[in-house]
């Protein structure tokens, strides 16, 4: 099989490439082996922390920032993915332990605030009896020592009570399935338990098929209602993927679900075919290459004791030498190897033995040098890394 | 005792809340004393919860220390019938490899024969049958009555008992003194590590159970014990690799020990002399993860492809004789310690060395010696008396006497309480959804530990129930742990640190091993809780 350009990786930044490259004719697969870091998102795209400075040879280096950060609401929203926020400046969401943190772009559902702001007077905070993976008096204790009076809420709906049968059932995603055909049933329950409070809080558990079910929520009050993040999976973020891979597909993008690249072939320094686990014997050929594979917990970089390395090409990575150089003890501080990841040149073409290969490109989690989680840029480097591959090809 | 006592006044305080003190509790109040046990931090937090969790046949010790291979075997017999909720009869195999001599097979089957320890020489190829991780290129095996043991478990039933024979169980405080009228220890001054308040407590016999710590309890009532901190470092995988026990039939050296537990299997030990500055923090190093990989591969080759969930190391208290200062004599056999013999302190006795497998004998020593001081003479009756969880019949039966169709969560919670989980509400929807899929603790199994069984933070409820000790190390149980603890204690700030903390805990596990699928989850945890819940660090 012949493609233009065949990019491997079907989360954030593979979708996006992919949506970028068919609108401009392309005939483009996706290789994406199903789960990715869009499942346990946030609800929200950072592209850089307040204050924070791009070291040099970041990704952001190499791409012009402020262009391309006015397309992303645009080019999302013509893909069915409708997403908020001032595309120069910062807002902050509430996290799911009740503090404040700040990303760029939000998802249907993540409210926009700014810094410090008080969300209300009064916040009733409702939550499924027995959903452990919303932690209503974290989000309680954060709101309190921000002058919110809170009252928490467990609602006992029949709906559930199949979900609950298995003891490890009642979780975000399944409560979402269950939720979008009887969300009504939570409307009526919280109208019933609404006093005097001037806010309502509930689980992002709810639009898994699209965001219809949100607004739908929210115009049934006529007070505000937030949606606060849960422990992953993230209903928010999966519901963006399968929006983004429907999008590709109607477009009429090839994605091979499940399949995974098992090995490549270079010659010349140029990528001429790769082998997937599926398709057995039948090489996929084309012109460009994406490499959109994510960082270790997608298996696009791996490391053994004594070194990081990229799996599939054998890139060059960035790395520093010797294990122990590699964490902090402490948990909380910058992790050295949360920034390891593959060398690519000034225009995101990799690496390998110092040459660039002329038609492989990598994009997103997979770079190296980026700081995704340190400078909060991790969506953005993703977004922002495809546009601007694709747009070079 | 027909004394009249105050609130602070008892027959006897035991300092040290690890197995042996724990231990020694329970023998002590069934003996019908009134008894005290101090811990300066949670039960099980120093080498009792940080070794193989073997439970020794003695046939390690056979060739070259017959009185302790003679201990372990009568205390490993008595172990699988007063704790059989904490056991698992897994057998033991003792391996040739090539490089092994296997005229050393022949001293060793005679010398546990000696010791009274079952060996019984196995055809390496139905050895290989039996327990199929073994390494293929062995030359010869032998079969022994080793198995594994939950020293967390082991600890808490102990005290549970030890409570329910009237014992005051004063967790999180820390002796900062003895109070003495000349020559004599008339009881300990605390402060209470939570509220910052300092008590006194009196009693005639004090008994110091200190563990490698019990160096400097001794010191603080003037006496010197001469003590060895020897680190050990182990090393857990993420799955039950092998099913029976794996030793090397050699000498005693590193990392030729393989022991299953639950659902994992464990790989130990080296042994390094350290300072005692270091006993409070240990961490382990690459050099000793290496060794123990290397060394571990050649007992069972798939270890090298195994995931590695953890790396842990704990202090051996060794001690050498009296009559040797130079510490070259170091015996790893029971010390029981007569400080007015010793060194004329009355009032004061110290139980050190040894090791898990002894305890009870441990324990038995101590309290006959606490007995002899008070006048008393009661028999010791913790050989053939059951603990908590462990009376009746089976472990597998015992599910069924509860519910009559017990479910997953619900046989689970008998698989770690034994009988004691009849206590546990386990009854409908909400109490048996699970907080922690990888171990399958349910909500009504925190809840209870919470409620009964001294819970003040996440990292002690992750001793008496497993949550976080699985695949995921606590990733997303550990949030739901923390919500039922807040819940439970009415304070969420506290909830907050504690999971920030409780992370920080298995981080400390994790980062020497910061590769592989350890890396992998690594790099998931760091987004959920530093971006995802953005939950921040002291």
């Amino acid at each position: 099989m012949k493609f233009d350009t065949i990019i491997i990786g079907g989360g954030l930044a593979g979708l996006s490439a992919g949506l970028r490259l068919r609108e401009k004719g392309q005939e483009v697969a996706i290789i994406s082996s199903g789960e990715n870091a869009l499942h346990f998102s946030s609800g929200s795209f950072g592209v850089l922390n307040e204050g924070a400075a791009v070291p040099e040879g970041h990704p952001y280096t190499k791409l012009n920032l402020s262009k391309y950060l006015g397309e992303v609401i645009p080019f999302f929203g013509k893909h069915g993915v409708e997403l908020h926020g001032d595309p120069m400046k910062n807002g902050w969401r509430l996290t799911p332990t009740g503090s404040l943190k700040e990303a760029r772009f939000f998802m249907e559902e993540t409210d926009i605030l700014d810094k410090d702001e008080k969300i209300g007077e009064k916040a009733l905070i409702v939550n499924f009896l027995g959903f452990m993976d919303f932690n209503t008096s974290f989000i309680a204790d954060g709101l309190e020592k921000m002058g919110t009076a809170v009252r928490l809420e467990a609602l006992r709906l029949s709906s559930m009570d199949r979900l609950r049968e298995n003891p490890s059932e009642m979780r975000s995603v399944n409560i979402a399935r269950v939720m979008d055909s009887s969300w009504s049933e939570i409307v009526a329950e919280i109208k019933k338990l609404l006093k005097d409070e001037d806010v309502i809080i509930l689980p992002q558990v709810f639009g898994l098929k699209d965001t219809a079910v949100i607004k739908s929520i929210r115009d049934s009050f006529d007070v505000k209602v937030m949606f606060v993040g849960t422990m992953p999976p993230s209903v928010p973020g999966i519901r963006t993927q399968m929006q983004l891979k429907k999008a590709f597909e109607s477009a009429g993008g090839t994605i091979l679900m499940g399949d995974s690249v098992v090995s490549a072939k270079i010659d010349g320094g140029k990528v001429v075919s790769l082998k997937t686990k599926n398709l057995g014997d039948h090489d996929l050929f084309a012109d460009t290459f994406i490499l959109a594979t994510g960082g270790y917990f997608s298996k696009g970089i791996a490391a053994t004791p004594e070194k990081v390395f990229e799996p599939l090409f054998g890139l060059d990575v960035l790395f520093s030498e010797g294990r122990s150089s590699w964490y902090d003890p402490d948990f909380y501080s910058p992790q050295a190897f949360m920034d390891f990841g593959v060398a690519t040149d000034g225009s995101f073409k990799a690496l390998k033995d110092g040459e660039p290969i002329c038609n492989l490109y990598a994009i997103g989690s997979v770079l190296g040098g980026s700081g995704a989680l340190k400078l909060g840029c991790g969506a953005g480097v993703a977004i922002l890394s495809a546009l601007a591959v694709a747009d070079s090809i | 005792m027909t004394r009249d006592y105050k609130d602070n006044e008892f027959d006897v305080i035991i300092v040290g809340g690890g197995i042996t003190g724990a231990g020694t509790a329970r023998d002590c109040a069934m003996r019908g004393l009134r008894v005290l046990l101090i811990e300066r931090h949670d039960i099980a937090t120093g080498a009792t919860g940080r070794n193989h969790g073997l439970l020794h046949s003695g046939a390690r010790y056979a060739v070259t220390d017959r009185e302790s291979a003679t201990e372990c075997i009568e205390e490993n017999m008595i172990l699988r019938r007063i704790a059989r909720h904490c056991v698992d009869e897994t057998e033991g195999f003792f391996i040739t490899l090539p490089e092994d001599d296997l005229d050393y097979q022949k001293k060793f089957v005679e010398s546990c024969l000696a010791a009274g320890i079952s060996a019984e020489v196995i055809d390496p190829k139905d050895a290989i049958r039996m327990e199929p991780s073994i390494n293929p290129e062995i030359i010869g095996a032998v079969k022994v009555p080793d198995g594994s043991v939950d020293p967390f478990r082991l600890c808490a039933s102990n005290v549970m008992d030890a409570k329910l024979h009237g014992a005051k169980v004063l967790v999180y405080t820390e002796v900062t003194s003895f109070i003495k009228e000349g020559d004599t220890v008339k009881g300990v001054k605390v402060i209470d590590q939570k509220s910052g308040q300092s008590a006194e407590y009196y009693a005639p016999v004090t008994v110091n159970a200190g563990g490698i710590w019990g160096h400097n309890i001794a010191a603080m009532a003037g006496a010197n014990i001469g003590m060895f901190p020897a680190k050990g470092a182990l090393l857990i995988f993420a799955h039950r690799v092998n099913s029976i026990v794996i030793n090397r039939c050699r000498k005693p050296a590193n990392a030729d020990i393989l022991v299953p537990g639950d659902t994992v299997c464990v790989i130990g030990t080296t042994s390094t002399k350290v300072p005692f500055e270091e006993c409070d923090n240990m961490h382990v190093t690459p050099d000793e993860v290496d060794l123990l990989l290397t060394e571990g591969a050649k007992l069972a080759p798939s270890l090298a492809n195994t995931r590695i969930l953890r790396a842990y190391a704990g202090v051996r208290p060794l001690v050498s004789a009296d009559n040797d200062p130079s510490g070259r004599n170091i015996s790893r056999g029971i010390v029981c310690l007569d400080h007015e013999k010793r060194d004329g302190i009355k009032g004061f006795i110290s139980i050190t060395g040894g090791k898990l497998m002894t305890y009870r004998l441990m324990a038995e020593q101590a309290t006959d010696a606490v007995c002899l001081k008070l006048g008393i003479d009661k028999k010791c009756e913790t050989a053939t008396t059951p603990l908590p969880g462990s009376e009746g019949g089976k472990i597998e039966e015992v599910s069924k006497k509860i519910w009559a169709n017990p479910t997953t969560p619900q046989k689970a919670s008998v698989g770690r309480a034994g009988t004691t989980a009849a206590k546990i509400p386990l009854k409908d929807e909400y109490d048996q959804a699970l907080v922690c899929e990888c171990e399958e603790v349910s909500v009504g199994e925190v809840n209870s530990a919470i409620e009964n069984l001294d819970v003040h933070n996440m990292v002690d409820l992750r001793r008496r129930t497993r949550v976080g000790m699985g695949t995921c190390q606590g990733e997303l149980c550990a949030c739901r742990a923390a919500g039922l603890l807040g819940k439970a204690k009415g304070c969420t700030e506290k909830a907050k640190k504690d999971l920030t903390d409780f992370m920080n805990e298995r981080w400390k596990g994790m980062y020497p091993l910061a590769w592989g699928q350890t890396l992998r989850e690594a790099e998931y945890t760091q987004w959920v809780y530093n971006y995802v819940l953005g939950l921040k660090g002291e």
